[in-house]
């Protein structure tokens, strides 16, 4: 009886995917069965109403395929399931902590079925999940609604972003987040962003926002959450972005097109190629469109000064949180990030720090990174002179270890290189002097310190110390003492370089075609016609140059002696000259009464347009001045002073050097010298063909030969014992005549 | 559009002079604005990128300065006519959010003097740094008048949450030359500032505060 029924049961799902597939096809003809079947389901549903936590075994099963059945086909007959939705989301929302748990998963997945057909919004149903996610007590379903969740919104976002629906969405995790500050269970509303956030679906301030106030919960989880999300957000996006497009990455059109030429055609190789082809128009596709706005989620924040106060405030000052050492470093990376990269005034901040700054605290070095980071150049120094005093105190002393002294003058170097005031002058001379030092660590981190201060402040530092180009520009007294809270204007680098250029450009043209050297007409139409040409197709030449990208790197990172000249008024008496060659060209200079202290401003950058060509020449000219050390060496100045401004000072650049002064073991040094070698050894042979695989090249015939399966060369083994000698001697003869004329082909 | 020209400038300099000056004339002194919009770019990757330039002339002459400073300079400043206001005055603000606000809106810009800025941040807290006008130092031997025109002839590019802004370049009043070097100094400063130099930059326009826009690049 059992089995009949069991038979039965599978007869009717047959018969509901057969008529699925026939309603497919054709769905008027078909209206009676399906009112049957719908009329079959209403049944069902009634009676699972009257006990909703049935477990009777036909009855679920056959709801379950009836449920499944009519979403299937519910876009065919709205008239009839109109209704439908509605029942799905009454009986999820009122039952579900107690439906059986097929039949719920069954609801929830055609729910979204319903939603791709078209027949309930996106709101309707994120709106019911989201209820019932946040009430129900199932651990299955919550993960079931959070995946289903997540991925409706990226359906929803895929081809447009949807900001109406992105708003409703965040407006009501936002609403969740601030609603209940002390639960955890607003945590998979900070997942739920994140994981947008990481995909790049939702990238604006909103979002952000809901991470803010996740960071400023009561509940440790959901805090952790939210400063994890501001130290590690923005990189995970970076690195899922990454990894995206190096997916596509690594296919070679023209082999493949190439192996397509040589290889046997089939129909697989063709659609294969096609897929490629395909896949590489898209990627071309995307590379020539706009790139997205992708702000950083510090950029986004709406008020960094209220947010570190609050985040400080609550989670580190106060005196009764219940986070851990851990914890409160995470925050205290945040809030010095926070204050570093907006300039943040916090004064409260630096005093705590103090009772942190001792060799015995744990994870000290944490600590002097956040100091570090936590300094800019609005930071008043009398508030950082204690600090370092204690770092100089407690860490930097023949007594200390090396590794301790090290990381303390790293810290040291790190404050100073952003805020230069804070160092006294005998402060900084007995610094300078453990570059004396035996210990490797400790010696270089002197040199660090050493070297920053001949490029910000070679005043302080001894004589000797100076250097060379230090003293040599002190001497010329061009260089000004930093002062607290100026901002240096900004200048184009080397123009007075790239004009002295094309006025020598300008006269050797002139005087290949032997023409007066002044003359105004002329000089007119000249500047035309170069400027012309320095339009000319641009966008290819650019794109040529910029990914070589780094004239910088012309500078040698870490050299010792560094130059370091003047900054604010470039090269005088070179300038003068070419004012007074160019005032006879050009017309007469604007006068200026009112600002008759403003230095001569440069007359190109005032009455031409730099071109495309001309700005390339412009960073040629400025790559060779820094070779010659012609040029003030700003541009290393510069990424000194905000080298980190962006990116997070990390407590490993702290220890950096330290490493060097600790004392290796045995098995350490042979660990490392063995890691300097290849995994394992390879054959040349091997690896020879490896590379010939990887590549897609064919065997030759000697392979082929060699590689023959022995069975199939038997037979002709076998005929060649048995050849009488006549035979073979005629053979033999035919081999030495044919090599003689070269091969069967007679290729000569 | 595919580049930009000295020519093309001029004449787009001379329509918007010609209407602002002579079509419709208003009641105030109208200033010219260069409105930037950019493009590939990807603040994220890119980094930010912020710069000060000094232009060759003040672009708003009215802007108004008030200096925080010691008994000297405010003697200076009251020989000069310039607001000023000495530490005590600060310290009568007592630190309240909404009075350093309102004096942050009162004023364009702040000079301070040596001996009082490093006690700015204790004295005001975030207010003036909130509003990007942490003051410019002065000292004794600067000539104060000097340190008021480098302060309003120099202007800030700063990218904020969208790729385009607005920086003020120079005012109706000016002659077209003047106005002109102001505007190639702005536009070549910041071609230069860019990574990629011209492809960065997706559009100029400028503008003066009631005139119709006209488009450079």
């Amino acid at each position: 009886m059992v089995k009949r029924k069991l038979a039965a049961l599978e007869k009717v799902e047959a018969d509901l995917t057969n008529l699925q597939h026939k309603i497919r096809r054709d769905p008027p003809s078909y209206q009676i069965e399906f009112g049957n079947q719908y009329h079959q389901y209403e049944v069902y549903r009634d009676i699972l109403l009257e006990a909703p936590s049935t477990t009777e075994e036909s009855r679920v099963i056959s709801l379950h395929d009836l449920i499944g059945f009519v979403s299937h086909v519910a876009d065919c007959y709205r008239a009839i399931t109109k209704n439908f939705a509605q029942d799905l989301i009454g009986l999820l929302s009122a039952h579900h902590a107690v439906l059986e748990y097929e039949l719920r998963d069954k609801i929830v997945g055609s729910l979204v079925l319903l939603r791709k057909k078209g027949i309930i919004d996106s709101s309707t149903l994120l709106n019911t999940f989201f209820s019932i996610r946040a009430s129900t007590p199932s651990k299955s379903l919550r993960a079931l609604l959070f995946q289903r969740i997540l991925s409706e919104l990226r359906n929803s976002n895929s081809k447009t972003i949807n900001h109406r629906l992105n708003r409703t969405t965040q407006n009501a995790l936002f609403e969740l987040v601030t609603s209940d500050r002390t639960t955890p269970k607003t945590l998979w509303a900070v997942k739920l962003t994140r994981e947008l956030w990481k995909r790049q679906i939702w990238t604006d301030p909103k979002s952000v926002e809901i991470m803010k106030e996740a960071a400023l919960a009561e509940n440790k989880k959901v805090i952790i959450a939210g400063v994890r999300f501001f130290l590690g957000g923005d990189k995970e996006r970076e690195e899922a972005a990454e990894e995206e497009s190096d997916e596509e990455d690594g296919i070679d059109m023209a082999q493949l097109r190439h192996q397509a030429g040589i290889n046997k055609k089939t129909n697989k190789k063709e659609k294969e190629l096609k897929k490629a082809a395909a896949t590489v128009r898209k990627r071309e596709r995307k590379k020539n469109q706009p790139h997205p706005l992708n702000f950083s989620a510090f950029h986004l924040l709406h008020d960094p000064q209220g947010f570190a106060e609050v985040l400080f405030a609550k989670h580190l000052q106060a005196a009764e949180t219940k986070l851990n050492l851990e914890q409160k470093l995470l925050i205290l990376q945040l809030v010095s990030r926070l204050v570093g990269l907006h300039k943040l005034a916090l004064d409260t901040l630096y005093s705590y720090f103090l009772k942190y700054l001792s060799p015995r605290q744990p994870s000290v070095t944490s600590f002097l990174a956040s100091l570090a980071q936590a300094t800019h150049n609005l930071v008043p120094p009398d508030m950082l002179e204690p600090l370092i005093q204690k770092i100089v105190n407690e860490f930097v002393s023949e007594a200390a270890a090396s590794e301790v002294a090290s990381a303390g003058l790293n810290a040291i170097r790190e404050i100073c290189a952003r805020q230069p005031l804070a160092m006294n002058e005998t402060l900084l001379q007995d610094l300078v002097m453990y570059r004396k030092s035996k210990d490797k660590g400790v010696m270089m981190a002197a040199k660090g310190l050493l070297s920053l201060y001949r490029e910000v402040e070679p005043e302080m530092l001894h004589k000797r110390d100076r250097g060379r180009d230090a003293a040599l520009s002190l001497r010329a007294g061009d260089k000004k003492r930093a002062r607290f809270g100026e901002e240096k204007a900004g200048e184009i680098e080397g123009l007075e370089l790239l004009e002295k250029w094309k006025e020598d450009e300008r006269k050797k043209r002139r005087e290949e075609k032997g023409l007066p050297l002044d003359n105004l007409s002329d000089e007119e139409a000249d500047q035309d016609a170069e400027d012309e040409a320095g339009w000319a197709n641009w966008d290819a030449e650019e794109d040529g140059s910029d990914d070589s990208g780094g004239w910088i790197g012309v500078h040698s990172g870490g050299s010792e002696i560094d130059i370091s000249d003047d900054e604010d008024s470039p090269g005088p008496s070179k300038r003068v000259k070419i004012e007074k060659d160019t005032t006879a060209e050009k017309e007469p200079i604007v006068a200026n009464e009112d600002v008759t202290n403003i230095p001569k401003l440069s007359k190109l950058a005032t009455t031409r347009i730099l071109t495309p060509v001309d700005l390339a020449k412009l960073q040629e000219l400025r790559a060779q001045a820094e070779v010659s050390k012609l040029m003030p060496n700003k541009k290393r100045q510069k990424q000194l002073e905000d080298r980190h401004a962006d990116d997070p000072f990390t407590a490993e650049q702290i220890e950096g050097l330290a490493t060097l002064s600790a004392k290796r073991t045995k098995e350490e040094k042979i660990a490392m010298a063995r890691a300097d070698r290849e995994e394992r050894h390879q054959s040349t042979t091997a690896k020879r063909k490896e590379k010939k695989e990887a590549e897609g090249k064919s065997t030759t015939n000697k392979e082929k030969a060699r590689k023959k399966n022995f069975m199939m060369t038997l037979g002709k083994a076998k005929a060649k014992s048995k050849r009488s000698l006549i035979e073979h001697r005629k053979i033999l003869k035919a081999h030495s005549e044919r090599k003689k004329r070269g091969g069967r082909r007679s290729n000569r | 559009m595919s580049k930009i020209t000295v020519a093309g400038v001029r004449s787009n300099v001379q329509q918007l002079l010609d209407y602002s000056n002579n079509e419709k004339k208003r009641n105030f002194l109208e200033t010219v604005e260069l409105q930037i919009g950019l493009k590939n770019y990807d603040p994220q990757r890119d980094k930010r990128f912020s710069g000060t330039v000094k232009l060759p002339r003040v672009p708003r002459p009215g802007m108004s300065i008030c200096i925080l400073g010691d008994q000297h300079d405010i003697d200076r400043a009251k020989h000069g006519g310039v607001d000023a206001m000495s530490s005590d005055d600060l310290k009568k603000l007592n630190k309240n959010k909404k009075l350093i606000k309102k004096l942050a809106r009162k004023y364009d810009a702040f000079i301070a003097s040596d001996s009082l800025i490093k006690q700015i941040p204790r004295l005001l807290g975030p207010g003036l740094s909130k509003a990007g006008k942490f003051p410019t130092p002065v000292s004794h031997s600067d000539s104060l008048s000097d340190k008021i025109t480098e302060v309003k002839s120099t202007i800030k590019f700063q990218l904020k949450k969208v790729l385009c802004m607005g920086v003020a370049v120079g005012n109706v009043d000016m002659t077209e030359d003047e106005l002109i070097g102001n505007i190639m100094l702005a536009i070549n400063y910041l071609v230069s500032l860019l990574k990629k130099g011209w492809q960065n930059v997706g559009s100029l326009t400028i503008k003066a505060s009631m005139s119709p826009p006209k488009r450079l690049y």
